[in-house]
């Protein structure tokens, strides 16, 4: 490997070479790759061409007729030096081409070497909701993977096979954009609306993605690539079966609220008698009391039929609040004090307006 | 009849509600580093002005391009393999990118693509820009004048779990600019409810201000509550609408007249689009006189629809067959991915051709 001063000592052999010229060693520029970067040696890089050093040195990746590299040049130390903009990825063919004004053009080749896929490390951590009867009207899974995954092939690594096994047609809504979250590691898998949504064509022509009285399973493929590349440790399988559509909003006045004892961090218990959304579980609930907003933290057990809320201090004596965003839905996405689809012949669109509802209770000696 | 005013790609999404915000004192554009932390949906504005949907930074960038020469009419486009040559300019393979938006600055006809280099979550973004002369070049984000709008956040209440408020972002499915105001459309990946804003440009310091609620009661009888995918705005006869559509196939008609805080919205289902299918993008266009909408869709290729009866369908407030548009399938046209209008003759599309995506200009039908 040639280092920067080697730019010098090839430069002035050709400069003494051009000095004696009729017994001039012929110096050819060398395109040597280091530390990611592309470095011309034996050539001596001076001004700028008119029209810019990549007049001189291209880098192309890949096969095929396609433009040159993104990146920067620089002189050091008198060698032009090509720095691309991104570091060219593992396994990658590269060409890099050079020549001088009135020179002749001087070609070399580099291959990355491939990088090891790695190991298999990563799982389905759990897919919610956890329950395994999910009504006719279900909106969404949430897949959570235990370490980031990558993007863009969500809609063929992701199966619904009734119980003969045979896969259903596209019973989710394959948005290209993935409704991933920030760091990769939850997607979130609507059910195609316009087969939940009553009235609506593709209900009509297609049926509900998922029929009540009948056994699915979600097969998620072994081979989705983490973010490393490697493929999941194992397939995973979930196995529901389906009961009727559920158009019920939640309703807070039905839900059993279970106070803890004052002077202790038992938790209070909240159970809704039915699967809630547990992503919207974490933070659409809080707990008021006499000085305010209540630290704590939740858990969501029992197949997210149950919130269960531990304060940071032990409870006191007296009245509390449990305040619930009205944005909270159920499985089949109706929100407190409003359905999914409202049937407005049915008189029922008097909807909840205000983005909060509220549940007191009283901590007490019994 | 007026031409058509803005135009760009469509509008999918799901079934409809929708939060204006409105704010105040005006950010003005700054040199410098624009930060991007990821690129999606594109919009022209005034001037040569580029929207980038920021989906991960949960903002709106508006950056000043320097692309202000107009172009000559009569141009054209075709870079094949465009995915295969941006993928080779970025020094990886083609299936460790994604081209996420193509838009025409409609003065220059210069063409800009907002593209993610890699899948993970440590993907780049990159906006590159493809001249007459079919070469591709990236778009400097190291100085540069722009400036940028973050956007409200969903409601929501203060958590002791950091990390469960971490996962809950929006994914900007569409920006259009128009009047005076950007657009903004977007799915949560958590509740099912909708996000369309509109934020005047120059920007404001966004505020959660109270939502609308756009409804369209088009399931016949049934009205829901669901999030705004993509649109198209429009305008007929002096009055500026929206034309959305929804995932589960309606297209809806918004006026823009009525997107005022705190009402509600009735938009009316002017076309049901049929099973399986996603509508993908969408463009505006005049010819001989008449007005149309080419939409390109998941399974059921490009559709041309006439728009010149938009403003006699009324909202549907009884339980009937919906509402239809007369439309064609474009049977030349298969693989459209993007879509955007070039020129008054031309639409540009990126499609699909073998394994690779050609990017390309097309007579409008």
């Amino acid at each position: 490997m040639l280092r920067n001063r080697d730019c010098w000592r090839l430069t002035g052999l050709f400069s003494l070479a051009l000095f004696l010229a009729p017994i001039a060693l012929a110096q050819t520029p060398v395109i040597v790759m280091e530390s990611g970067a592309f470095r011309v040696t034996g050539w001596r890089a001076a001004a700028p061409p008119l029209n810019g050093w990549s007049t001189v040195l291209s880098v192309y990746a890949g096969e095929g007729d396609v433009p040159p590299v993104l990146g920067s040049y620089s002189v050091v130390d008198g060698c032009l030096v090509f720095a691309p903009r991104f570091p060219i990825a593992p396994g990658m063919h590269v060409r890099a081409v050079f020549q001088a004004p009135n020179g002749v053009p001087v070609e070399a080749a580099f291959d990355l070497p491939k990088q090891e896929t790695p190991a298999p490390a990563t799982r389905v951590a759990h897919v919610y909701p956890s329950t395994g009867i999910l009504p006719e009207n279900q909106l969404k899974f949430y897949l959570y993977f235990s370490a980031p995954m990558q993007k863009g092939q969500a809609w063929q690594r992701i199966h619904l096979l009734d119980a003969d096994g045979n896969r259903v047609a596209l019973p989710f809504l394959e948005l290209d954009e993935e409704l991933w979250d920030r760091d990769n590691t939850r997607l979130t898998v609507l059910f195609d609306p316009g087969r939940i949504k009553r009235g609506l064509v593709p209900l009509k022509e297609d049926g509900p993605s998922i029929v009540a009285g009948k056994h699915y399973t979600l097969v998620i493929d072994r081979d989705w690539p983490d973010s490393r590349g490697a493929a999941l440790v194992e397939e995973f399988r979930k196995e529901f079966r389906v009961g009727p559509a559920d158009r019920t909003p939640p309703n807070p006045a039905k839900w059993h609220v279970l106070t803890p004892h004052p002077d202790t961090t038992e938790a209070l218990v909240l159970d809704f008698a039915k699967p809630m959304d547990y992503a919207l579980l974490q933070h659409l609930l809080e707990v008021t009391g006499p000085g305010g907003r209540i630290a704590g933290t939740v858990a969501v057990v029992k197949d997210e039929t149950e919130w269960r809320f531990t304060p940071q201090q032990p409870w006191k004596i007296g009245d509390y609040q449990l305040v619930i965003q009205t944005a909270l839905e159920d499985l089949a996405g109706n929100h407190v004090g409003r359905a999914f689809d409202v049937d407005v012949f049915d008189h029922v669109t008097q909807k909840i307006s205000k983005e909060t509802t509220s549940l007191p209770f009283r901590i007490r000696r019994q | 009849m007026t031409l058509p005013r803005s135009f760009t790609r469509l509008a999918a999404g799901m079934c409809c509600a929708a939060a204006l915000a409105f704010g105040a004192s005006t950010v003005a554009m700054t040199a410098g580093k624009a930060q991007l932390k990821s690129a999606g949906p594109l919009a022209f504005g005034p001037d040569g002005i580029l929207f980038v949907g920021d989906s991960v930074g949960a903002a709106i960038v508006a950056l000043d391009v320097n692309d202000h020469t107009a172009a000559k009419s009569g141009g054209t486009v075709e870079i094949k393999g465009i995915n295969e040559k941006i993928a080779a300019m970025l020094g990886t393979a083609a299936d460790q990118i994604t081209i996420q938006d193509v838009v025409v600055n409609p003065i220059s006809k210069n063409v800009y693509l907002s593209v993610s280099r890699g899948r993970g979550p440590d993907a780049v973004p990159v906006i590159l820009r493809v001249d007459s002369a079919a070469k591709i070049s990236e778009v400097s984000l190291d100085n540069i004048r722009h400036s940028s709008v973050g956007l409200p956040d969903p409601p929501t209440i203060a958590s002791d779990n950091p990390r469960a408020q971490q996962q809950r972002m929006e994914v900007i499915t569409s920006v259009k600019y128009v009047d005076g105001k950007v657009f903004v459309a977007g799915l949560s990946n958590e509740e099912f409810s909708s996000s369309l804003r509109s934020i005047p440009f120059p920007f404001t310091e966004a505020s959660k201000a109270a939502g609308i609620e756009i409804w369209h009661g088009s399931h016949g009888r049934f009205e829901t509550n669901a999030p705004v995918r993509t649109f198209v705005p429009y305008e007929i006869d002096h009055k500026a609408s929206i034309l959305a559509a929804y995932t589960c196939t309606p297209l809806v008609k918004i006026p823009v007249s009525e997107l005022k805080p705190g009402s509600k919205v009735k938009g009316t289902t002017i076309a049901e689009l049929g099973a399986g299918n996603r509508p993908l993008d969408m463009i505006v266009y005049d010819k001989g006189g008449k007005h149309f909408i080419l939409m390109a869709n998941s399974a059921r290729g490009v559709m041309k629809l006439s728009a010149d009866n938009l403003d006699t369908f009324q909202p549907i407030t009884k339980q009937t067959e919906p509402a239809g548009v007369p439309y064609e399938t474009i049977a030349d046209l298969k693989g459209v991915q993007q879509l955007d209008k070039f020129d008054d003759g031309s639409a540009l599309v990126l499609m699909n051709s073998g394994s690779s995506l050609d990017l390309r200009t097309v007579p409008l039908p």
